[in-house]
């Protein structure tokens, strides 16, 4: 390192340039892996908060998804009974348009019919759980932005459903729409009956409560795949992880590979840059790196020396930028933006940017082993 | 002796553009003695001085320093002897732009991958002294002025204690008396330090210093007293 840091600081100024530009990709990365993350969180943030380890789909060929799947109540009494499940529980999901009694809109939400006192009931930040009121629901606190409070009643459209509000959680979404939590009774009757309920003096058919969109698992360890597969054959569900049971709402996969392939771009982009920049300033440097070599500076103490220049560029850049990413991210999660970042992914994402930076490099920096002692004479090589 | 050449072949080019730039040259020079290899441009001195540097690989010959044999080594071979027992002056002084006059001295431990210490810095700071050069030595090349980066060259020359100094016409960008003074310099230099040094040089004269001259033409050395 003894010419590297003199060469820092003797060419301070394009050394700050470049590494302002690693900070701004630096900066990029970090800020979009934190918007990602929390685009994601938005979309399955109702998904993440579940007490589940697996869920269960209709099984009918296509891939899992929410509104395809329709599952009837001889499989989840079926899941119910298999010896290694601790619990399973019927689930509704459908989204509908709603609006307050004021007609003013609330815009679409998504009923999630649950048995009340189950493993799928959240924790109310305010106001009490389900199952006092027939009709009453624990909305997301997105819908308390949208004009909603405590004891407020909103009707679905189409359905013409009734519904009070008698909690209150955390922003649970899925697929970025606020979900609603509904007795499962009342999801049945609002999904399949009926709009406006039954005619008076009738009652809805029994049949209706035999339906429901998925089945909440919690199974044991030793509940393995295989005895995961022999149960959806003989039950007629396909069952997937909570992990994978994300990719079943919509346009979260679609997210991730877009954010995923703006990551890639700017790591491919950052290496070529670095590599741009090293491959200028070795040119540049070929008599004095003849000159060293004369003076018998092996290749190796050159490739060391150079290669400890790029760490030095490269941390640095990654650490102010990172720093920003994360200073600026802060300000947005507390105003409501959609940002999250984790520790596990500000280290990944700086790992992966410093290595795009060495890999870039490397091919520049190959330059000095064909550089011929022999200019240092004077001599074209 | 501390340099001998034998013999010394060196062609350079392939097929049609092969040039003979050094044709069966013999000498040596023992320490302490500053040998002058002189004529005029591309007769085949900084050849000699190539070759004799391991910068490049005599054809034919043999090339021995402190009676040990550099014909035949690899490359990373002949960059461990010179970095162990040469030291170069160059024609343009050749210092490294982002080091000060004690760094350049300092790089030359570092090369043999160790941090300088304050022994190092203490000797570089002696050398630059010898040179006059003790109050410029926090300056960078470009602060310098042509002498001033030729004793600077000089002083980093025998930062390594090395057997063999070669010297490529070191007052090529020099005028008269400046070009004069730095020969005299390396001529005392070379006693004090019981080096054997091997100077190239055009310029007839700044021979007085040299304690035997070369006269080369050809490739061939023509003449020697």
């Amino acid at each position: 390192m003894f010419i590297a840091l003199r060469d820092l600081k003797f060419a301070k100024g394009r050394f700050l340039l470049m590494g302002l530009v690693v900070a701004l990709v630096a900066f990029l990365m970090t800020f979009l892996s934190g918007v990602a993350a929390g685009l994601i969180r938005n979309n399955i943030s109702g998904l993440i908060q579940l007490d589940v380890t697996h869920l269960s789909f209709e099984y009918n060929n296509n891939k899992p998804s929410y509104r395809n799947s329709m599952i009837e109540r001889e499989m989840w009494e079926g899941w119910q009974a298999l010896p290694g499940v601790l619990s399973a529980e019927p689930m509704g999901h459908t989204m509908f348009g709603a609006r307050q009694m004021n007609d003013a809109p609330l815009d679409d939400v998504v009923l999630w019919g649950i048995q009340p006192g189950s493993f799928l009931e959240p924790e109310v930040l305010e106001g009490e759980a389900l199952g006092r009121l027939e009709n009453g629901v624990i909305i997301s606190e997105l819908l308390v932005d949208r004009g909603l409070k405590l004891g407020d009643k909103f009707i679905l459209d189409r359905v013409l459903t009734e519904l009070e509000v008698v909690g209150i959680v955390g922003e649970h979404t899925i697929g970025h729409v606020p979900i609603v939590y509904t007795p499962i009774r009342k999801w049945q009757e609002a999904t399949y009956g009926p709009p406006g309920g039954p005619p008076p003096g009738e009652v809805l058919p029994d049949i209706l409560y035999d339906f429901a969109t998925i089945i909440a698992l919690q199974v044991s360890q030793d509940f393995n795949q295989n005895r995961m597969e022999n149960a959806d054959m003989e039950l007629g569900t396909l069952t997937i992880d909570k992990v994978d049971a994300y990719e079943a709402s919509s346009g979260y996969i679609e997210e991730v590979r877009t954010v995923q392939m703006i990551q890639a771009f700017l790591t491919v982009i950052s290496a070529v840059v670095i590599g741009a920049f090293f491959t200028v300033w070795t040119i540049q440097r070929t008599k004095e790196i003849g000159l060293i070599k004369a003076l018998g500076g092996s290749s190796a103490y050159l490739l060391r020396d150079a290669l400890s220049q790029v760490i030095i560029l490269m941390v640095m850049g990654t650490v102010v930028g990172t720093s920003i990413a994360i200073w600026l991210g802060g300000g947005i999660e507390t105003t409501g933006g959609f940002f999250v970042l984790d520790r596990d992914t500000v280290i990944a994402s700086s790992i992966l940017l410093i290595v795009a930076g060495l890999i870039g490099s490397a091919l520049s920096i190959r330059l000095i082993t064909r550089v011929d002692p022999i200019i240092a004479l004077g001599r074209e090589q | 002796m501390s340099l001998v050449f034998e013999h010394v072949s060196l062609e350079l080019g392939d097929g049609d553009q092969k040039v003979k730039a050094l044709d069966d040259v013999s000498g040596s020079v023992s320490p302490g003695e500053l040998a002058a290899v002189v004529g005029p441009s591309g007769v085949g001195k900084s050849s000699l001085l190539a070759v004799c540097g391991g910068l490049r690989s005599p054809t034919d010959g043999e090339i021995s320093i402190n009676e040990q044999s550099i014909s035949g080594l690899s490359p990373a071979q002949l960059t461990r002897i010179r970095r162990d027992y040469i030291g170069f002056v160059f024609q343009q002084s050749n210092l490294v732009p982002a080091l000060t006059s004690v760094d350049q001295l300092l790089l030359v431990p570092s090369l043999r991958g160790r941090r300088p210490t304050a022994t190092d810095r203490e000797h570089a700071l002696a050398l630059l002294a010898e040179v006059d050069m003790s109050h410029r030595a926090d300056r960078r090349p470009d602060q310098l002025s042509g002498g001033e980066r030729q004793r600077v060259g000089i002083a980093r020359s025998l930062m390594s204690d090395p057997m063999v100094l070669l010297v490529d016409e070191p007052t090529s960008m020099l005028d008269h008396a400046r070009g004069h003074a730095i020969v005299e310099l390396l001529a005392t230099r070379c006693v004090e330090h019981k080096v054997a040094a091997l100077m190239v040089t055009h310029d007839a004269t700044m021979l007085d210093s040299a304690s035997s001259v070369m006269h080369i033409k050809d490739g061939q050395i023509t003449q020697e007293h």
